[in-house]
C-alpha cells in the first residue's frame, strides 16, 4: 500500500453538524480520522452520518458535501440504483448479505472516476433503527500491480514456451516449497505438484547413462562451493523420449529470509542438438564409408600382405618336414623354422587386426595420440600399397613429440589417404625416385606437423583449385572423397591441411594438429 | 675347359620371412643358396654370371622384379629366372615370361612345385652353359686357323669339292687337300658333317 495515505491526523471534523462534546464522540472521531481506510457511517436509510478524513482523500469529497446525503452518491451503477433496496431488504429480513463479510466492489470518486475497492460493512450494535459502518480500502494500486504481475507472468510463460526454457527454484533445506515453471514441467513431462521428489533426484534418475558422469562432475561440488554451474546433458524421459538439456544453476541466499535457494534454468536444446547430431553422424558414416572404400581399393595389396606370412609359414613347414626326414638333420634348423612359423602366424594376425581396427564402424573417440606411434601402427597398411606399387616408404620422425588430442583411426585415415595419393602420383616415376617420405615435427607455433612427400607428377594448377572438393578426382577408380574427408577430419581436430611443391618434383601434403592440453591436475 | 662351379640358387625377396623360409627350404634339400633383399644388392654382388638360377619376387619396393630382369637382360645374363608372384599378378607374370623368364610360381606354393621348377631351371642353365662353352671352344678353334685355312673352310662348308676350291683360290688341288686336313685337325672335327655343324652353330649364334 502506498504510504501517502498515512497522512498526519488532522483535528476532528464537525462537518456541519452540531458539535457533541462527549468524550466518546471525540475519541471516535480521532479513531475515524486516524484510520487508513475510508470510514463511512450511514443510517438505515443510507444517509451518511460520518465521513472520515481518509474518505475525503479517497473519494475527493469534503465531508460536508457527503454527510446528510445518500451514500449511493459514492457508488457507480448498478450499486447506486440498488443500494436503497439492499437496505430495505435488510431492515425487513435481517438477512446479512454483506455485513460481516468483506467484498471487492467498485466505487465512484467525486470526479466520476470508478475505482476498485475492498468494502467491509459492520452494523453498529444495539441501536435501532440500525446504523452501518463501512470500511473502504482503495485497491487501485494493488489491482494495477496484480495486473502487471499477471501480465509479466503470462509474458514470461509465453517466452519460456517460445524458447522452450523452464526455470525453477528449489530450497535445499526444504524450508519452502519448490517452484517449477510450467514450461519446465512440460519439458520434463512432470506435474507441477511433483514436489515430493526432489528435483535433482529426478534428473539424476533420468540422465542418459553416457552423460551421468558429466552431470555429476558439474554438480559435484555445487552445494559445497556455491559456484554456478553450466552443463549440457541428455535425459531419458518417462515417455521414452531423449531430450538434450542445457542446464544453468546457481546457489543464492534470499536477501530477506536468508534461506539458501538453488535457482536455475533448463533449456531444451534437443532440436538443435539433433540436427547437429544428424550432421555429425552423416559425416561419420561418410568417413567410415571412405575407409571401407579405401580398403576395397587396397584389397589386392592386403591380400598380398597376408599372403606373405602365409607363404613363409608354408615354406618353413615344408623345410621342417625335410629336416626331420634327414637322417643327420640338425635339430636347431627345426627349432628355428618352428619359431619362425609362430612369428609369421602372429604377423598375419596383426595385419588382420590392424585392418579390422581401421574399418570397424566405431564411435569417434578422441584421446591423446603419439603421432610417431600412429605412423608406426599405420606402417603395415601403408606399406601394403607401397609394395604393390614398388614404392619405398620412409618415416622420418622427430623424437619426443608431445601428444595430440585426436581420434587415432581418423588420423590414420588421413595419413593413409595422403600416402596412397602419393603412391598413385608416382605410378610413372622412375624406380630411383619412387619413395614416399612421412615425417613428423613440432612447428615453431607449437603444433605437430605431419608431412607426406612424394616425387610424383606434382599438382597441375587446375587440379589444385578443386583438390579438396568432394567427388573431384584425377584417378580413374577414385571416389574423390579422400581429400575432402581428410580436410574435414583435420579441421574437426582444430588443424590445417595444405600442400606445397616438393623440391625437384612432386608434392608435399602437410597437416598440423594442436598439441593436447596438459592433463588435469598437472 | 671352364672350371666347374656348383650351381647356386639366388633368392631376391624384400620380405625377410619369405626370403629366410626359402633359404631354409633350399638348405633342407642340400642346394647352395644365397639370399638378397633387393635387386640392387643382387646386381652389386655380380652373381649373374654364375651357374644357378634366380628366384625373384615380382613385387618389391624400389626396383621391382621386372626391373631387375630388364637390367640383367642388358647385362646379357643367361641366369634363368623363376618369378614368385602373388594373387592377381598374372599380367606381370606374362610380361616376365615375354622378357625371357623360365617360369613363375604363385605363393604360397608347394615346396615340390618350386623345387621342380628350380631343378628345371638349373638344367636349363647347365645346358645353356654347356652350349656357350662349346661355342666358345669352336670360336677359339676357328681363331686358330690361318686366313688361307679359313677361306678353304668356308668353301668346304659351302659344299664345294676340292677341285672347285682349287680353281676358286687358284691353288693346286694338292695344296687344298693339305689345308683341308689342317682345318679338320685344328677344328677337331670327326667328319665333314661334324665340321659343318660346328661352323653353323657359331654362325647362328652370331646372327
Amino acid at each position: 500500500m502506498p504510504d501517502d495515505r498515512a497522512t498526519t491526523p488532522a483535528p476532528p471534523r464537525t462537518a456541519g453538524r452540531p458539535a457533541r462534546s462527549s468524550q466518546a464522540e471525540l475519541e471516535f472521531r480521532s479513531l475515524l480520522d486516524a484510520a487508513v481506510d475510508a470510514i463511512i457511517v450511514i443510517d438505515h436509510r443510507g444517509q451518511v452520518e460520518q465521513f472520515s478524513m481518509s474518505a475525503e482523500r479517497i473519494f475527493g469529497y469534503a465531508a460536508e458535501e457527503v454527510v446528510g446525503h445518500n451514500v449511493n452518491m459514492l457508488m457507480p451503477e448498478p450499486y447506486r440504483g440498488e443500494h436503497d433496496g439492499y437496505l430495505a431488504r435488510y431492515s425487513a429480513t435481517r438477512e446479512a448479505r454483506i455485513i460481516g463479510i468483506g467484498r471487492e466492489v467498485r466505487a465512484r470518486r467525486k470526479d466520476g472516476a470508478i475505482f476498485p475497492c475492498e468494502l467491509a460493512v459492520g452494523q453498529v450494535a444495539g441501536i435501532e433503527p440500525p446504523r452501518f459502518i463501512g470500511f473502504i480500502r482503495d485497491i487501485t494500486l494493488r489491482k494495477q500491480a496484480d495486473e502487471r504481475l499477471r501480465r509479466s507472468e503470462s509474458e514470461l510463460r509465453l517466452a519460456q514456451e517460445l524458447a522452450n526454457l523452464g526455470n525453477y527454484v528449489v530450497h535445499p533445506d526444504r524450508s519452502e516449497p519448490d517452484y517449477y515453471s510450467p514450461q519446465l514441467c512440460r519439458i520434463l513431462g512432470i506435474g507441477v505438484s511433483d514436489e515430493d521428489e526432489p528435483f535433482m533426484t529426478l534428473l539424476d534418475r533420468w540422465v542418459h547413462p553416457s552423460d551421468r558422469e558429466k552431470l555429476e562432475d558439474a554438480f559435484g561440488d555445487f552445494h559445497s562451493t556455491g559456484a554456478s554451474c553450466d552443463v549440457e546433458y541428455r535425459v531419458l524421459l518417462q515417455d521414452g523420449s531423449t531430450r538434450y538439456l542445457h542446464h544453468i544453476a546457481q546457489l543464492t541466499r534470499d536477501p530477506h529470509s536468508g534461506t539458501l535457494k538453488h535457482v536455475g534454468t533448463i533449456h531444451d536444446v534437443t532440436d538443435r542438438r539433433q540436427s547437429e547430431d544428424e550432421a555429425r553422424q552423416l559425416q561419420e558414416r561418410l568417413t567410415h564409408f571412405s575407409r571401407l572404400s579405401t580398403m576395397g581399393e587396397m584389397a589386392a595389396g592386403l591380400a598380398h600382405e597376408i599372403n606373405q606370412p602365409l607363404s613363409a609359414i608354408a615354406t618353413y613347414a615344408q623345410a621342417c618336414q625335410r629336416f626331420l626326414k634327414m637322417p643327420d638333420g640338425d635339430e636347431a634348423d627345426v627349432v628355428e623354422a618352428l619359431q619362425q612359423i609362430n612369428a609369421q602366424a602372429l604377423r598375419a594376425g596383426e595385419v588382420i587386426r590392424r585392418l579390422r581396427n581401421f574399418v570397424k564402424n566405431r564411435e569417434v573417440k578422441r584421446e591423446p595420440v603419439d603421432c610417431n606411434r600412429l605412423l608406426d601402427d599405420l606402417r603395415t597398411l601403408a606399406e601394403t600399397d607401397a609394395r604393390l606399387h614398388n614404392v619405398r616408404l620412409r618415416i622420418e620422425a622427430e623424437s619426443n613429440l608431445p601428444t595430440v588430442y585426436a581420434d587415432p583411426i581418423q588420423l590414420q585415415q588421413v595419413v593413409l589417404n595422403l600416402v596412397r595419393n602419393a603412391i598413385d602420383a608416382m605410378a610413372e616415376a622412375p624406380e630411383t625416385r619412387r619413395e614416399v617420405v612421412l615425417s613428423t615435427r613440432m612447428t615453431p607455433d607449437g603444433e605437430i606437423e605431419v608431412v607426406v612427400a612424394d616425387h610424383g607428377t606434382g599438382l597441375a594448377a587446375e587440379a589444385t583449385e578443386h583438390l579438396f572438393n568432394p567427388f573431384f578426382t584425377t584417378k580413374s577408380g577414385g571416389t574423390g572423397l579422400g581429400l575432402a574427408i581428410s580436410l574435414s577430419i583435420v579441421r574437426a581436430h582444430g588443424g590445417r591441411l595444405w600442400h606445397t611443391p616438393n623440391e625437384g618434383t612432386g608434392a608435399r601434403f602437410h597437416f598440423t594438429l594442436p598439441v593436447s592440453p596438459a592433463p588435469k591436475g598437472e | 675347359m671352364i672350371k666347374e662351379i656348383r650351381p647356386t640358387v639366388f633368392v631376391v625377396d624384400d620380405d625377410a620371412a619369405v626370403r629366410d623360409s626359402l633359404r631354409m627350404l633350399l638348405k633342407s634339400v642340400g642346394l647352395p643358396v644365397e639370399v638378397f633383399e633387393s635387386g640392387q644388392e643382387f646386381l652389386d654382388a655380380e652373381r649373374d654370371d654364375r651357374p644357378g638360377c634366380l628366384v625373384l619376387d615380382i613385387r618389391m619396393p624400389g626396383m621391382s622384379g621386372l626391373e631387375l630382369q630388364v637390367k640383367l637382360n642388358e647385362r646379357h645374363s643367361i641366369l634363368p629366372i623363376i618369378f614368385i608372384t602373388g594373387h592377381g599378378d598374372v599380367p606381370m607374370a606374362v610380361e616376365a615370361m615375354q622378357a625371357g623368364a623360365v617360369d613363375f610360381i604363385q605363393k604360397p606354393f608347394r615346396d615340390q612345385d618350386l623345387l621342380d621348377r628350380i631343378n628345371q631351371a638349373l638344367e636349363k642353365d647347365a645346358g645353356s652353359r654347356r652350349m656357350l662353352a662349346e661355342r666358345n671352344m669352336i670360336r677359339k678353334r676357328l681363331e686358330s686357323l690361318t686366313p688361307r685355312e679359313r677361306e678353304v673352310l668356308d668353301l668346304v662348308v659351302a659344299g664345294k669339292a676340292n677341285k672347285v676350291i682349287a680353281g676358286d683360290l687358284n691353288l693346286s688341288q694338292r695344296t687344298v687337300e693339305i689345308h683341308r686336313a689342317r682345318v679338320m685337325e685344328k677344328m677337331e672335327a670327326h667328319s665333314l658333317a661334324h665340321l659343318v655343324r660346328m661352323v653353323l652353330e657359331v654362325e647362328r649364334a652370331e646372327e
